[in-house]
């Protein structure tokens, strides 16, 4: 394992620095130290880095114009920031999504670490160009960090727009999405013939296909890699808390407390990996998430161990 | 894995149980006491099919249509899924649909639906126990699990305006056109039954109770009250 190994840049350094010196003013979280941050990964062979836990946005975000829960989001956001978050994921398939990260932002101010990462997806209707210009202006930001085609849908066609608008410098990364598994071959045959920043795709400790190949690859193309579903649609920790199971003495040696820390550790802690975005409405939920990047993380044959621990259930 | 063996039901629910209760609660707060008036049509609709006067029904009830889909689609709900602007369409074109019997007696029985005999009665009965549920039954078992501006009323919230108006579409056409008024709000109830289900909220078995009893009334009317004669 090489996790430790980070690229980090003077200003990077200071911003971390920032951070911590923030934590320490902030109230005390549960589980966290005030010193502590989460664990950073570079973003393919960038000098850039990302905090390994992020957060998406599906069906969590999409309240509408509901007063009650533009406010309950916005704390979350908050503590998302506080908590050292960077990357939060959306797409204009969420519904109402993009306008409550909108609403959180202009609200809160715009966080330093915040990677706001967005998504094309013809269904919505509009040019690419469109779609970029009316999501900065829901999100209330002047550009993405990222922009993803979602679903492969009309990947050609956009990918070849996202380009442009990164040459322009109007995107600093551009991707392509897929989720459940979906169209992996297609994912690989992308992967490997177009010049993209970062793949999104479905892994967790139950659903492991992209190990085969798309990791790999992306390793290989220094791709950087976002991993959705890590809880599998929640039916994972769900189905694991109403069984009572038990997390395994030998995981807390990884600072596996609980099972979101066990799940989400096993995901950004493969090497291809550079991170994960659970969604919640939960803050409590939220603080297990962000635990979750914090050292120690398990090496390849712990992470072994781990996956054998889930099948025999 | 096949592209579209892996898409689940929950794929196409963008919000979860939290949100969609509290757009009820909102629409319910924002549009009170209008409450009162749409009921009282609701009412006054079930009243004049009994007494055959199905024009006037038909004529009452389309314009709340037109008002669920501008107020409950497209204000609303549309701020949680894109395709509420889709659905709005429908609801606009039920409400047209159902101007045609109130403007020119299109598909209305002749003879009143108290009159009606045999098989034809009960789903006649079966309409006029639907329209009651979509009226009454329905608000007072969610007043039973949920808070007062969640309990959905007819012609502000679109399931109890479905149900009853499909209870009155039993009770008042005959044919094939019990089919043409009844699609969209069967279409409608399986449509928000499935997406209370994935919610895993209890309400979703009592639309599809009346989407079942609506689809077997529908049968028998047209298979038993279609002759020549009945209609116009």
């Amino acid at each position: 394992m090489h996790h430790c190994v980070h690229r980090l840049t003077r200003r990077h350094c200071l911003k971390l620095l920032t951070a911590a010196m923030a934590a320490g003013l902030l109230p005390a979280w549960p589980g966290f130290a005030a010193d502590s941050m989460p664990w950073q990964k570079p973003i393919g062979n960038s000098n850039n880095t990302l905090p390994v836990i992020g957060m998406g946005t599906w069906r969590t975000f999409n309240v509408g114009s509901d007063r009650q829960l533009l406010a309950a989001r916005t704390e979350l956001v908050k503590a998302f920031f506080a908590l050292g978050g960077g990357l939060i994921d959306s797409s204009p398939m969420y519904g109402s999504a993009p306008d409550v990260m909108g609403y959180a932002l202009a609200q809160l101010g715009k966080a330093d670490s915040l990677f706001a990462a967005e998504k094309i997806w013809s269904p919505a209707g509009g040019s690419a160009r469109e779609q970029v210009a009316d999501l900065q202006r829901r999100w209330n930001i002047a550009q993405f960090n990222l922009l993803q085609v979602h679903n492969l849908t009309d990947w050609r066609e956009h990918l070849a727009v996202l380009r442009e608008l990164k040459a322009a410098g109007k995107v600093g990364y551009i991707g392509i999405t897929t989720s459940h598994g979906r169209r992996h071959a297609e994912v690989e045959q992308i992967m490997a013939a177009e010049d993209i920043d970062f793949v999104q795709l479905t892994y967790n400790i139950a659903q492991r296909d992209a190990e085969q190949r798309l990791l790999p690859l992306a390793a290989e193309k220094g791709i950087a890699v976002i991993a959705n579903r890590p809880y599998n649609g929640g039916s994972l920790i769900k189905n694991l808390k109403r069984r009572g199971e038990r997390i395994p003495g030998w995981a807390a040696e990884y600072g596996c407390n609980s099972w979101a820390e066990f799940l989400l550790k096993f995901i950004v802690s493969h090497p291809a990996v550079t991170c994960a975005i659970p969604a919640t409405t939960q803050l409590a939920h939220l603080q297990e998430n962000m635990r979750a990047g914090l050292n120690p993380m398990p090496a390849a044959a712990a992470r072994q161990q781990m996956a054998r621990f889930i099948e025999a259930l | 894995m096949t592209s579209y063996a892996s898409y689940q039901l929950q794929d196409f629910v963008p919000f979860s149980a939290e949100v969609y209760f509290r757009l009820l609660e909102r629409i319910s707060e924002s549009w009170w006491p209008l409450h009162v008036l749409s009921l009282a049509l609701g009412i006054a609709a079930v009243v004049l099919a009994l007494k055959n006067r199905g024009r006037l029904a038909c004529l009452l009830i389309a314009p709340v249509w037109a008002f669920v889909a501008l107020v409950f689609f497209r204000q609303h709900y549309a701020q949680l899924n894109w395709a509420a602007n889709y659905i709005a369409y429908a609801f606009f074109a039920q409400a047209i649909l159902l101007l045609l019997p109130a403007l020119t007696g299109f598909g209305l029985s002749k003879s009143a639906a108290a009159t009606m005999p045999g098989r034809g009665a009960v789903a006649i009965a079966m309409g006029g126990a639907i329209a009651v549920t979509g009226l009454i039954v329905q608000p007072l078992i969610a007043l039973m699990g949920a808070s007062g501006w969640q309990v959905q009323v007819f012609g502000i919230h679109a399931d109890p305006t479905a149900i009853t108006t499909l209870g009155l579409v039993l009770m008042l056409l005959r044919g094939w056109r019990v089919w043409l008024l009844a699609a969209i709000p069967l279409i409608w109830l399986l449509l928000s039954g499935l997406t209370l289900w994935v919610l895993q909220a209890t309400a979703a078995w009592l639309l599809f109770v009346v989407l079942a009893a609506a689809l077997s009334a529908c049968v028998l009317l047209c298979r038993f009250l279609s002759a020549a004669g009945r209609t116009r």
